[in-house]
């Protein structure tokens, strides 16, 4: 199947060269820009006066509305990298919303996979408050542990994914919406068929429940209320139990996969697309054989009608 | 509106090699070769070609064997049928497939079958390019199309009919936000404005595109390429790397295949001046002969390969193609003669003043320089035979052959350098233009104007 990374591999490719070429003692040149999902922009350049220094920059969607969420982003980005000695944060480059700089003598493999997960990183910071949040609830005893935090991650334009974490589960609700008429159909059976496959799958019943609607669930209505009923809008809202995210590896991987949710969802509706158009090619060659074979059957008549031939096959001529 | 501020992507899918990347970097984030690695197994039918797996399929069953190959109208129903049957039996082998170098590891293995959905330049097998294109946008580029903008390009003399193609796919599989096709020798005279023995920043020149399939000889005037005059000549990298795994088979050297033909002709060869002068030198000086040493991927064993004329014989096709083909005769700098001498008169001085090397296979040492020098004798010629005829002095012409750092993959940067001008964006055509317009809008692009 065709899997989408949580890394960026242009990221992972870029460094790995920068990395392989400063061992080999002829630093790279680099001023290049990458991209990822969801309005995200990369940059990878030189520090001006030191070849062996490289500055990653990100700028991305997310950003704005991740700082929002409160707590100390900041503290909790840095930590991210904070065993790695290479890499440093530094004050974001002009136009850019994060910079770090990276020491290439002290690069090693494990940090150019964390370097390119760092849109992963930024986007997870509402989840791990909404972690945070449920440990914190669950303990609470049963009556006064209600909360009505609701964290908003503001990934696309007026796409949005709402974090509610409650004591005994975290509700994710993704806004999405269809520019195109094509898709809208699409979305609407692959999302069915999210909420269908569960049902009729005994293999994956561990896997979190999923609802689909037009309405806005009653866990973002408040946030919705300013907003008017659209109707190409989607929600689709995911329910995390505790098995899936006790463990910090659990948490990761629930994060990499909810992050890019829309982007599988997306390229998967695209990839039917091209499905139905080779289905499509295929059919409109068989008809066009048919076709060609008719013509030919055609000619064939219409040389009978002007030569008429004797029983021994020669030809007769009036 | 956001995506105004995402970068433009440019694509340029050769025969050999595709070239991905960002407008505004100064050279392509992705070049891996134009394959794809489909499952075998799949009962799909992929591609135009009539033999489709639905046969094969059907080896066992005579009722699906026949229907494929209808005669008449009635067969067009069970053809219809054999679909849909299939239909309810079909998994997601559509998705089971790999492109570029995983496509190329991949086939090693029994279960995928490996094709280049472009032949030529142009685009054979829609149905693989389509997934070609899925998965290079989505996997290697990290882009969701609706958000960005594509620069793609196309070979000399692409009929309309695949840039209406390409147009469907890209705005109606991938609701891309807005697309310009542009011609590749235009792209490789904008590549050239890097160099600095180009002065004005004209789109007029001769370009000579050499990749891996097909070389081709293009006059562009102010921009337009004059279609009349192209010429095309059937010998391109594929040729010289098949001839020089010739010629180390002929020697019976220990490894010859394909690839060890191919790095010995990157890292090896080179264009001299005067292949007779060349044997000579090479008799007297042993040194000039190299070893190419090959080891297997462990590292253990270790193989090593004389390399010998074929330094400079292989380029050498170009210029004598007599030493490799039999049915192509004309040497390169005569076609580029040709090909100007074809053109209107009143750009022919700027043709001859401009020539723009684009494409891999022009990265011999030297390569340049030969074409200038012989081109230079031809028109030369020219000139002092219509001198002896006329009796009239001419001004000359000044032949300039112009060779660039940014060679190797000049029509990929060349997109890249226009794609990154803030008006690129008003030169293509938008989702809601072909909605409004149909496929038949990409007929036309405007051209830029950049000075
Ligand atoms: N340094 C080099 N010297 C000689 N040949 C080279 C060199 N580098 C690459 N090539 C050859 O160039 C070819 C690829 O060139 P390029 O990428 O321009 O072709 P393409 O765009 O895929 O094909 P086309 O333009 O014909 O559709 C390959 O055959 C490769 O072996
Ligand atoms: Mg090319």
């Amino acid at each position: 199947m065709l899997h989408l990374r949580p890394e960026n591999l242009l990221v992972q490719k870029t460094l790995t060269e920068a990395w392989n070429a400063s061992k080999a003692g002829s630093p790279l040149t680099l001023d290049r820009v990458i991209s990822d999902f969801d309005y995200t922009t990369l940059h990878v350049s030189n520090s001006p006066d030191d070849k062996s220094i490289l500055w990653l920059s990100i700028r991305t969607k997310a950003w704005q509305s991740v700082v929002k969420c409160g707590g100390d982003f900041a503290g909790y980005l840095k930590s991210k990298y904070n065993g790695f000695h290479a890499v440093s944060e530094c004050s974001p480059e002009q136009g850019y919303d994060f910079t770090v700089q990276v020491k290439l003598d002290e690069l090693d493999a494990d940090a150019i996979v964390q370097l390119s997960l760092m849109k992963i990183h930024i986007m997870s910071y509402p989840f791990q408050l909404a972690f945070d949040e449920f440990a914190r609830l669950s303990q609470l005893p049963e009556g006064s542990n209600a909360s009505d935090t609701v964290h908003q991650i503001q990934y696309r334009d007026d796409e949005n994914i709402f974090i509610k974490p409650s004591s005994d589960r975290i509700t994710v609700i993704f806004e999405t919406f269809f520019q195109d008429e094509t898709d809208k159909v699409f979305g609407k059976v692959f999302l069915q068929e999210f909420v269908d496959a569960r049902k009729r799958n005994r293999n994956i019943q561990s896997a979190p429940q999923v609802l689909f609607s037009h309405e806005p669930p009653l866990e973002a209505a408040s946030l919705m209320a300013a907003r008017s009923a659209d109707k190409n809008r989607r929600f689709i809202t995911f329910v995390l139990f505790p098995r899936h995210f006790q463990t910090p590896e659990l948490q990761f991987s629930s994060v990499c996969h909810l992050s890019l949710f829309r982007n599988y969802f997306h390229y998967h509706i695209k990839c039917s697309k091209a499905y139905m158009h080779s289905r499509m090619r295929y059919r409109v060659d068989t008809f066009i054989k048919v076709l060609n074979r008719a013509k030919v059957d055609d000619e064939e008549e219409a040389g009978e009608q002007t030569t008429r031939r004797t029983i021994t096959g020669r030809k007769l001529v009036y | 509106m956001s995506y105004l501020n995402n970068p433009a992507i440019v694509m340029d899918n050769g025969t050999g090699l595709t070239k991905l990347g960002f407008a505004g970097n100064d050279s392509p984030s992705w070049v891996f070769p134009t394959a794809i690695a489909t499952a075998q197994r799949s009962t799909t039918k992929q591609g135009g070609s009539g033999s489709g797996a639905g046969q094969s399929q059907g080896s066992g069953n005579p009722y699906f064997g026949n229907s494929t190959s209808a005669t008449s109208f009635n067969s067009l129903a069970s053809a219809a049928l054999l679909s849909n049957n299939l239909a309810g039996k079909r998994g997601t082998e559509d998705l089971d497939f790999y492109i570029g170098n995983e496509a190329l590891a991949a086939s090693q293995g029994p279960s995928y079958s490996l094709s280049y959905p472009i032949r030529h330049g142009q685009v054979e097998n829609w149905d693989h390019m389509e997934r070609f294109w899925e998965n290079s946008i989505f996997k290697y580029l990290r882009t969701e199309p609706e958000d960005h903008f594509f620069l793609l390009t196309e070979p000399p003399l692409n009929p309309p009919e695949n840039r209406e193609q390409v147009a469907e796919i890209f705005f109606e599989s991938f609701n891309c936000a807005g697309l310009y096709i542009a011609v590749q020798a235009v792209l490789a005279l904008a590549a050239s404005w890097t160099s600095s023995k180009v002065v004005d920043r004209s789109l007029t020149g001769t370009v000579i595109d050499s990749g891996d399939g097909v070389t081709h000889v293009i006059p562009v005037a102010e921009g337009y390429v004059i279609g009349s005059a192209i010429k095309n000549i059937p010998i391109a990298g594929r040729d010289i790397t098949l001839f020089i795994q010739s010629l180390l088979r002929e020697r019976g050297e220990e490894d010859t295949t394909l690839r060890t033909a191919e790095r010995i002709k990157q890292e090896y060869c080179y264009v001299c001046s005067d292949i007779v002068k060349e044997f000579n030198k090479f008799d007297r000086d042993p040194q000039k002969f190299a070893q190419f040493i090959v080891e297997n991927s462990e590292k253990t064993k270790r193989k090593v390969i004389d390399v010998g004329y074929e330094r400079f014989l292989a380029p050498e096709i170009f210029f004598n193609p007599e030493i490799a083909s039999s049915d192509f005769l004309t040497p390169l700098p005569t076609v580029v003669d040709q090909t100007i001498q074809a053109c209107p008169i009143d750009v022919r001085k700027g043709l001859y003043n401009n020539i723009v090397l684009s494409g891999g296979s022009t990265m011999f040492k030297d390569f340049g320089r030969r074409l200038q020098r012989d081109l230079k004798g031809i028109v030369n010629n020219r000139i002092a035979l219509s001198e002896h005829l006329s009796g009239t002095k001419s001004t000359g012409v000044d032949v300039q052959v112009i060779s660039h750092r940014r060679q190797r993959n000049a029509v990929w940067f060349g997109g890249s350098l226009l794609a990154q001008t803030a008006e690129f964006k008003s030169y293509c055509h938008t989702k809601q233009d072909y909605e409004e317009i149909g496929p038949e809008i990409v007929r036309n692009f405007s051209l830029f104007n950049m000075v």
